[in-house]
């Protein structure tokens, strides 16, 4: 089966009885078939993850991600197994499934995308008019000098690092914190907080409506 | 660390980034909490709203990227 093949004859009808999974974990046949059910639901999941980030890992073939899907499943699957008591049906069971696996193939992908690059720290900005090569140009516009201004002035050295490596290198925010050795919600809240300081301050020197429309996913 | 850091400019797409409004706040962990459930009411009602996840979706793009995915699981 490739990672292009998703779901097993027969899967949708097991995972339309959401009781099935009461039986995860019990020492027989009917366990035993509930563990095969997850993860093939897992594996649906993390195949359709590592397919739709394939453009992330050029060269790899197609045998390489669907070993990193198959990888995946199985941390996953470990995962939903730990969790298992704090599912509280907000959701359909397989939904829930769903997202350990989506997210452990996420994180697989991103690291193994970043796995030979750098990730340069710095709490510098890439300023155009200090920088001697011809192709670090920053765009001109009074907005852009401002963002530049306030972020000196209104945010740490640490809200610019980090601010920095997430927005304008964009390195995931998984690999970031993995190689910081946090986590990813210390790193969101930290660019939570810039980016609160970085819009009052430029709130404050006229550059940006408060009311500015927030973008939408 | 040594010598220049080669970054990425500063350019209108970052300053973009920069200045989504991420408040009110939601932690990935909440989101990650919650994104099941959103998930669903999102393939059965593309006009379905949750402004506390919308707005951590805005200003998360690992969490976004997963929102994606597991909608289009289920659509
Ligand atoms: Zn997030």
């Amino acid at each position: 089966m490739t990672i292009v093949d998703n779901i097993p004859a027969g899967l949708g009808d097991v995972v339309s009885d959401d009781d099935w999974y009461r039986h995860l974990g019990d020492p027989d046949p009917a366990g035993s078939a509930a563990q095969r059910t997850l993860h093939d639901l897992l594996l649906r999941a993390t195949r359709t993850q590592v397919w739709r980030l394939r453009n992330r890992l050029p060269g790899v073939g197609a045998t390489d991600l669907e070993d990193l899907a198959q990888q995946a499943a199985d941390d996953a699957l470990l995962s939903v197994m730990r969790k298992l008591d704090t599912f509280e049906g907000r959701s359909r069971f397989s939904t829930w499934v769903y997202k350990f696996g989506v997210l452990h193939a996420g994180v697989a992908v991103r690291r193994q995308a970043w796995r030979h690059r750098e990730v340069m720290l710095s709490d510098s900005l890439p300023m155009a008019d200090h920088d001697h090569s011809p192709s670090a140009v920053a765009e001109g516009g009074d907005l852009v000098r401002a963002v530049r201004r306030a972020l000196e002035s209104a945010l740490t050295p640490h809200q610019r690092t980090i601010m920095l490596a997430l927005l304008v290198e964009q390195v995931p925010i998984d690999v970031l914190a993995e190689r910081l050795g946090t986590t990813r919600n210390t790193l969101y809240k930290t660019v939570h907080d810039a980016r609160q300081r970085l819009r009052r301050a430029l709130i404050v020197s006229g550059h940006l409506d408060p009311q500015l429309d927030r973008r939408r996913p | 660390m040594t010598g220049r850091p080669e970054r990425g400019g500063l350019d209108r797409a970052a300053v973009e980034r920069m200045l989504v409004d991420t408040s009110p706040y939601l932690s990935c962990d909440d989101c990650f909490a919650r994104i099941d459930e959103y998930a669903e009411h999102r393939a059965a009602d593309p006009s379905h709203r949750d402004e506390l996840m919308e707005v951590h979706l805005a200003g998360c793009e690992a969490c976004a990227e997963e929102a994606r995915t597991l909608i289009a699981l289920l659509s």
